[in-house]
């Protein structure tokens, strides 16, 4: 018999924009099934860590929402709580309450970006389009409250920067009923489609063992069965005063994750309605000098992004730049841990569709 | 049995006339750009305008500044500071603790160039232009 | 619970524990290094089986780095910190990737950036930078600004006052 050799094509996936967004990976392929992935992040590496130890506090406020651009408000609101932590500030009432009613309005907004991209790679180009004109309700009320449609820039050592208007508390109830209407458009259209379920159903499937050992965080833990939400575990700042169910389901499957962040976005409605209905007044914010510094010592914050647990750890030693800030982000296990498990031994059509079911930031990735 | 069932279950789902009909009467979300856009929100972070008058020259803006786009110019025997749109970061830090509200962000965001250098604005006889025209 | 944990590790480790402190929902330790992954395994068995982060702070007045490694309890919802010194000259710590394997990615990237050795650790390659020639970048004698300048400023490129 003569010896053959045998050679496994190499086939990339990324880094162009559309596809894996900015995120490379090669996939050693044989025929039609992925044997082995093995990925190369680095394409956003600003070198983010570092980089905040030669700026004072306001200057990495407003820098730090380019953590993840896609859901910038946990990013901020965990720095400004590790700092706060360390020094024992009382942030005022209104301060607390606006600030956590920005960032579930930017929890909604990352799951519906996630909706339209996910339909975009499995080519449902409809639903991302339609996705896409829906963001732009939640956009308009962050141009209202912070003046930028993307980059908020909005909160600071001691509260947020700016006030809310009882115009844009008017304008955010409407926006609220219009997308509780959307998600049954959502439901009929993207969710119950019979082309989406067959393809993200019994597709990457992850027992609850398994999720944990490898790390996993977020909506991708919630879908094997385990209940661990920080917003209900370690609550911080207003969590203890709102009501909202946990979501999580047990197949552990892509479809699974799909249903626990629809659910998640109507449980976010609510509690962005209870909040605005119970808001206080008085001040928003501490006054505090640029260079104020805090005391010696350190902090560890968690809280929960879009995607999973973020946590801050941040020392300082009395100076007004931090000496370390360590950021945790949730989607370092989720493309870099998760990925290369869930796809050995499927089909190459499947491997976006595991991959976005995953929801992964790449800028969170890389910082 | 089981067959007819989920015939009819596609008939129904599929078959919506009036939500069809619906989207004939409907606006497009997207609007056709150049002729037409969205109202500007006031409190927009957008292009600056310095203030001659109230500048004092104490340049905290410079300092605040966490791109460092803000450098001094001379005119008129006094040191104005001057922004590079292409290194700002939009944060309005420099509004926020200029001591006098000298420079201030408005609204105008539609700003488009070729070349780096007429992305400084400078100072002219007209006050705050941009140096390519 | 943590006074029980507290108690428990007390006994087993007695004299590898330098400082023990607890709160609400947090305990943290402050340990030896010679006993850290036998500390880390107990720790494990006890029921921390989701495994955060490692974190790695550049203490360059006392030539030490501090290796911090945050766990925590799915059953009990509590938090443990664990913090060890090592010497800044060779650092090399044993790698726990064989009791979470979702340690491994966070111990390739403070190898990369810290330099720090994790014996077992089955890849440890560069994750981010390519090509990098110079010392750990993260660490505190790297300066980032001094760097940049050198390398891709052409001339001084800062904006002189300009006449006007």
């Amino acid at each position: 018999m003569e010896e053959r050799e045998i050679a496994f094509l190499t086939v990339p996936f990324g880094p162009q924009h559309p596809a894996s967004g900015h995120f490379h990976a090669l996939m050693k392929v044989d025929g039609e099934t992925v044997l082995e992935l093995e990925p190369h992040p680095g394409y956003l590496h600003r070198g983010f860590e570092k980089l905040m130890e030669y700026r004072i506090h306001p200057q990495n406020c407003v820098l730090a929402d380019r953590l993840d651009i896609l859901d910038p408000f946990p990013c901020e609101l965990g720095y400004v709580n590790a700092v706060e932590k360390i020094a024992g500030l009382e942030v005022p009432k209104r301060g607390r309450y606006i600030r956590i009613i920005m960032t579930e309005l930017g929890r909604i907004l990352s799951h519906i970006t996630w909706i339209g991209v996910l339909s975009m790679v499995l080519g449902f180009d409809s639903a991302n389009k339609i996705a896409w004109g829906d963001r732009e309700k939640i956009i308009r009320l962050n141009e209202m409250a912070t003046g930028g449609r993307i980059y908020p820039c909005y909160l600071c050592v001691g509260g947020a920067r700016r006030d809310i208007s009882q115009e844009f508390v008017d304008e955010t109830s409407k926006a609220l009923d219009y997308l509780e209407g959307q998600l049954s458009f959502y439901d009929y259209f993207v969710f119950k489609n019979e082309t989406f379920v067959m393809r993200m159903e019994k597709v990457g499937r992850m027992t609850a063992e398994e999720a944990i050992d490898l790390g996993a965080t977020g909506p991708n833990l919630r879908a094997c069965g385990i209940d661990y939400d920080v917003r209900k575990d370690e609550p911080y700042e207003v969590y203890p005063e709102v009501e909202f169910n946990v979501i999580t389901r047990e197949e552990g499957d892509a479809y699974a994750r799909s249903l626990c962040r629809r659910y998640e976005i109507a449980e976010s409605i609510s509690i962005v309605r209870q909040l605005l209905n119970n808001l206080p007044d008085g001040a928003f914010r501490m006054e505090l000098s640029p260079v104020w510094a805090a005391p010696e010592g350190e902090s560890y914050f968690c809280l929960e992004a879009a995607r999973g647990e973020k946590c801050f750890h941040v020392v300082s030693d009395g100076s007004p730049f931090p000496y370390r800030v360590k950021i945790r982000p949730p989607s370092l296990s989720h493309s870099l841990v998760q990925f290369p498990y869930l796809v050995k031994g499927s089909a190459i059509a499947d491997v976006p569709a595991i991959y976005w079911s995953l929801d992964p930031g790449p800028a969170d990735v890389d910082r | 049995m089981r067959k007819m069932g989920y015939l009819s279950d596609k008939f129904s789902r599929t078959f919506t006339p009036f939500g069809i009909l619906k989207n004939l009467f409907r606006k497009p979300m997207t609007l056709q750009f150049p002729y037409e856009t969205l109202p500007p929100v006031e409190g927009y972070r957008g292009r600056h305008t310095i203030d001659l008058e109230k500048c004092d020259g104490c340049f905290i803006c410079s300092m605040i500044c966490p791109n460092k786009a803000i450098w001094p110019v001379e005119f008129n025997g006094r040191r104005y500071p001057q922004v590079d749109l292409g290194k700002c970061c939009w944060c309005q830090l420099c509004e926020e603790y200029c001591p006098n509200g000298a420079i201030k962000l408005t609204p105008h965001s539609m700003m488009v160039t070729m070349d780096k250098e007429s992305a400084i604005l400078g100072l002219g006889e007209e006050g705050f232009v941009p140096r390519h025209k | 619970m943590i006074s029980n944990i507290e108690s428990d590790l007390k006994s087993k480790f007695p004299d590898s524990l330098l400082n023990v402190a607890s709160e609400d929902k947090r305990i943290t330790l402050l340990v030896k290094k010679e006993e850290l992954y036998q500390i880390l395994s107990q720790l494990k068995d006890t029921g921390f089986n989701h495994f955060s982060d490692v974190s790695a702070v550049d203490y360059i007045a006392d030539k030490e780095f501090e290796l911090i490694y945050h766990l925590w309890s799915h059953r009990e919802k509590i938090r443990a910190i664990v913090k060890v010194r090592i010497p800044r000259e060779a650092p090399a710590v044993k790698s726990v990737f064989d009791l979470w394997t979702g340690a491994q990615i966070h111990e390739r990237e403070d190898h990369e950036l810290f330099g720090i050795d994790f014996e077992g650790n089955p890849n440890l390659s560069p994750l981010f930078l390519e090509d990098w020639e110079e010392i750990p970048p993260f660490r505190k004698d790297f300066d980032t600004r001094k760097y940049v300048k050198e390398k891709y400023y052409q001339e001084d490129e800062q904006y002189p006052i300009v006449k006007g």
